[in-house]
């Protein structure tokens, strides 16, 4: 296990440097010039001679001139820098930094990581509390007047564009019954007298985006529990644990739910991670503050140095998940041998 | 053969009763080999969900495919009067109670009518609201009290004459549209009941009253409009009439003049010469951005900027008398009773009832995209804009006319990604699956690496970076290139996985050791046993694939305005604002978009049950 383990980690560590030099190079096609920007202000005040020289300079010392290949090295820290000749890039931990906030870009991911891990986890906890219940209920009810009313229900909401479903809840929700704010994470302006109104503020504001992230997810997961758990309850030891007379909540949960929770979990791993990379529509059509609407913003204000760092960290995270999958798939099955 | 037992009992008793036995099927047919197409065809066809699904895409399919021959997209249209209109079709329906007691006058407003009747009761019609606060339709107390002679409908005002020379507006009244001129106060005290008006006009936030002494008093917001006439031509105006935001006259002496103050380079200023000189023209009118003038001996004359075929005047089969102006056409009424239009046709405009032909014309009231023409009978003829079906955008643009077209876009940019997806997945996956070895572990790991790729962000950036280069048709199949080079991977594992699975079958050997060339081996013998499963993952990928570009471009890096899709037809709709009040901006394309999604799901889930009997019930 611990070789095979090892051995991912290595392949892993190899589809990231491919994914981020693609990524590099990518951006690199973009016409910018950050030695001229740098300069501009200056640019009135001096001799074009001397700006000339002070360009060419800057040039040299920012690296620009290096090959696309060295550049991409030095911005990941395997290669040292011009001017003093350290290792300083992502690796060591140096994110860049965001030309739209003026600040370093592990600085400003702060904040909207911090909301996206608040509302993910939410709406996570609520839709697995729901759609497992639901699914085993539709799989032990199944062809009942109930189970095809789920049936059409989660149909609709895993068709729906998410940002449609958004919207409708929007009417419901915030204009037509106005339960909750249309917007945002906080209360604009508003003072906090100690940490439980902060979050009961913040909850009340969240509230509709995760009922809305729990209802798409819905249809999806409430599927895949509840076909699974068919194959489980078709199963012959269900058949022989029924005919040993055990009770059926017996059969239901402890013999068919067990083997039907294998194919389950390893997708609910791979949810888990999608905690912290956030959701760019749902973030966006309720002016989240988070990690998809930072992504949004930065690719709408040109930030490509805070873009790239965001799509690195999806990367890694969509790289984890596939391995945890792989793993726990292994850990909670047996007869699995995931390192042949 | 389980088909009867869907009937109901007494059917089959009565069926056997009348036609006999079913003839038992014969060894032969029974045993009959049903390819696996045919197979999955016949289970699809018994499944009504799926039926459904198909039955609705498909139909939703052929409007929005044939729909815009019908609802041509024009991408510069806007039009500021026309804005968030809601789904209407009563722009033109005048009251009954007006027309029993008899019109004195009407005015057409951009979305609304307002006419008064001979005993001057005031009826008003259409889409009068003009904010969430101003309303049209808020008469004032004083104005239901007077009773009223004349009558003019500006874009977001209304102004009223009553008989005892007092002159009212009402509606928006932020812009100083009711603000007289000093002048004008000044005469209106002096005439005080004898006041004789002869024309009221309103227009985009300003108007105009000519009195029987040739006095013209304009009043209105003048920072957009020409409010102001040079005091030489004071005493001598006949006629004015009004575009979006100036003005030309009428003289006394029979020519026409550029009265206002506003520019002298002003397009309307180069009046021509046919109606120059005195005694030259008898009528003028305008458009919103022309002005045109019939002159004594029967010719109309247009200038102005013309960009809707104003000036494509007709040939005319007798003499003009009478001249009216709509915001972009004409309309003309002739000595021998007909009515000859031109210009712009876009809410058809200019097509004229048949039934105008054996009717005498009394008057007309012709204004913005509405004409009302009266006949000597009392009965009104209406032809013109009636209202939207589905209602307008934030600039005026017919939402059915976008939801067709962008359906198109929609399904356009969904199928051929699709195929792009397909063909790749396809060649990769069958390259891989039928040689593996290195091949196959290479095309796998780069699978694996698009498949892990976050899928929306990765095409936001590819969008966001090839994509502020191009012009909106290449950013199209920009977009369409995109979504089929990430969306390749499930078709490709497909593919792959299957063609191992067939590789080893003993047809395989057999075309092996006939010595057919591997390609052909994996291209025409393997693939056509795959297909059935490509088919029903290309419309699941068909429908994924219209979610993604409608997301993109719902979140700006799709497809661009003004092209529409039912993405960014959605893309505006996430403020508070249009949710509520301009509900029809996102019900019908979400609503559309919805029920082609629920289909196409439909469908595939349809088409996977029908393949595959053993998951028919999950």
């Amino acid at each position: 296990m611990g070789k095979y383990i090892a051995k991912r980690i290595g392949y892993m560590a190899l589809v990231f440097l491919i994914v981020s030099f693609l990524m590099y190079s990518l951006y690199n096609l973009i016409p910018s010039d950050p030695a001229r920007a740098e300069l501009e202000a200056m640019k009135s005040t001096l001799k074009p001679a001397e700006y000339e020289q002070m360009y060419q300079d800057l040039r040299e010392r920012m690296g620009l001139n290096d090959h696309l290949v060295i550049r991409y090295a030095r911005w990941m820290g395997l290669y040292p820098d011009v001017q003093d000749q350290g290792f300083n890039g992502l690796l060591q931990g140096n994110f860049g930094y965001s030309n739209f906030f003026k600040q370093d870009v592990i600085k400003v991911i702060e904040a909207p990581m911090s909301n996206t891990i608040f509302i993910n986890i939410f709406s996570t906890i609520a839709a697995l509390s729901i759609t497992i219940p639901l699914g085993i209920y539709c799989a032990v009810h199944k062809g009942k007047k109930i189970d095809s009313g789920v049936q059409v229900v989660t149909m609709v909401g895993y068709s729906m564009p998410i940002y449609i479903i958004a919207l409708i809840f929007m009417f419901f929700f915030c204009v037509f019954w106005r339960i909750f704010p249309i917007s945002g994470t906080k209360t604009a302006g508003a003072i906090y007298a100690n940490g439980w109104e902060e979050f009961v503020d913040m909850f009340k504001h969240i509230c509709l985006p995760v009922i809305v992230m729990t209802f798409a997810s819905l249809g999806g997961m409430t599927r895949y529990v509840r076909s699974s758990m068919i194959d489980a309850l078709s199963m012959d030891y269900i058949r022989t644990a029924r005919a040993k007379g055990l009770k059926e909540k017996v059969v239901i949960y402890s013999h068919a739910w067990r083997n039907a929770l294998l194919p389950v979990i390893t997708s609910i791993i791979g949810w888990f991670l999608s905690i912290f990379s956030g959701s760019v529509i749902i973030e966006n059509t309720f002016s989240l503050n988070g990690m998809g609407k930072l992504y949004w913003t930065g690719l709408n204000n040109l930030d490509y140095e805070l873009v790239l760092a965001i799509q690195m960290f999806y990367t890694v995270i969509s790289l984890m998940g596939s391995l945890l999958m792989d793993i726990s798939y292994g850990l909670v099955d047996p007869r699995v041998r995931v390192d042949k | 053969m389980s088909k009867n037992k869907k009937e109901f009992f007494l059917v089959r008793w009565f069926k056997r009763m009348f036609l006999g036995a079913r003839p038992e099927l014969s060894m032969e047919e029974a045993e009959k080999i049903q390819t696996p197409m045919r197979q999955m065809i016949s289970n699809f066809v018994h499944k009504p969900l799926a039926m459904t699904g198909l039955i609705v895409f498909l139909a939703i399919f052929a409007f929005v495919m044939i729909g815009p021959k019908y609802w041509v997209l024009d991408l510069s249209e806007q039009d500021a009067t026309l804005t968030n209109l809601p789904p209407s079709s009563n722009m033109m329906t005048v009251p009954e109670a007006m027309l029993k007691a008899g019109i004195a006058d009407i005015a057409a407003g951009n979305t609304y009518g307002i006419g008064t009747d001979v005993n001057g009761e005031l009826y008003i019609w259409g889409h009068t609201r003009i904010t969430e606060k101003i309303d049209i339709a808020n008469v004032p107390d004083e104005v239901r009290a007077a009773d009223l002679s004349m009558i003019a409908a500006g874009t977001d005002h209304v102004v009223a004459l009553a008989e005892d020379g007092q002159v009212y507006v009402w509606g928006n009244t932020r812009l100083k549209q009711d603000k007289f001129g000093n002048d004008m106060e000044k005469a209106m005290k002096k005439g005080g009941k004898d006041w004789e008006v002869i024309q009221l006009e309103a227009s985009n936030q300003f108007s105009a009253i000519v009195t029987a002494d040739g006095n013209c008093y304009l009043w209105g917001n003048g920072n957009m409009a020409d409010v102001k006439i040079k005091s030489k031509f004071q005493g001598k105006v006949a006629k004015v009439a009004l575009t979006e935001n100036e003005y030309i006259a009428l003289l006394n002496d029979g020519s026409v003049a550029y009265t206002g103050n506003k520019d002298k380079n002003s397009p309307f200023a180069r009046i021509p010469d046919e109606v120059k000189g005195k005694n030259s023209a008898v009528d003028v009118a305008a458009t919103a951005k022309s002005v045109a003038a019939l002159t004594t001996d029967g010719k109309v004359v247009v200038w102005g900027s013309a960009s809707k075929g104003e000036n494509n005047v007709p040939e005319f089969g007798a003499k003009v008398t009478k001249l009216y102006g709509g915001r972009f056409h004409y309309t003309a009424l002739l000595e021998d009773g007909s009515v000859v239009t031109w210009g712009d046709n876009k809410y058809k405009q200019l097509d004229v009832p048949e039934e105008l032909a054996s009717v005498k014309i009394d008057r007309m009231f012709i204004s913005n995209y509405q004409n009302y023409a009266l006949d000597t009978d009392g009965k009104l003829h209406t032809w013109g804009l009636k209202g939207f079906t589905l209602g307008t955008d934030g600039l005026g643009r017919d939402m059915l006319t976008r939801i067709v077209n962008g359906g198109k876009v929609t399904m356009t940019v969904g199928a051929i990604s699709v195929v792009i997806a397909t063909i790749l997945g396809i060649i990769l996956g069958g390259t891989a699956g039928y040689f593996g070895g290195k091949l196959d572990m290479l095309i796998m790991r780069v699978a694996e690496i698009v498949g892990g790729l976050p899928f929306i962000p990765f095409a936001m950036i590819l969008s966001a970076v090839i994509g502020t280069r191009l012009d909106p048709t290449q950013r199209m199949y920009l977009i369409m290139v995109v979504l089929g080079v990430l969306s390749w991977v499930p078709t490709c594992r497909l593919v792959r996985s299957q063609i191992l699975a067939q590789r080893e079958m003993e047809y395989v050997t057999a075309a092996k050791a006939m010595g057919i060339k591997e390609s052909t081996i994996v291209f025409r013998h393997i693939l056509p046993n795959v297909f059935s499963l490509l088919i029903v993952s290309m419309t699941l990928d068909f429908a994924t694939c219209m979610l993604t570009e409608s997301t993109l471009s719902y979140l700006g890096f799709g497809i661009p305005l003004p092209t529409p899709t039912w993405g960014n037809l959605l893309n505006g709709a996430n403020n508070s604002i249009v949710i509520q009040q301009y509900w029809w901006q996102w019900v019908f394309p979400a609503t559309i978009f919805g029920i082609c999604t629920i289909c196409i799901n439909l469908i595939g889930d349809g088409l996977r049950d029908a393949l595959d009997p053993k998951t028919i019930g999950r």
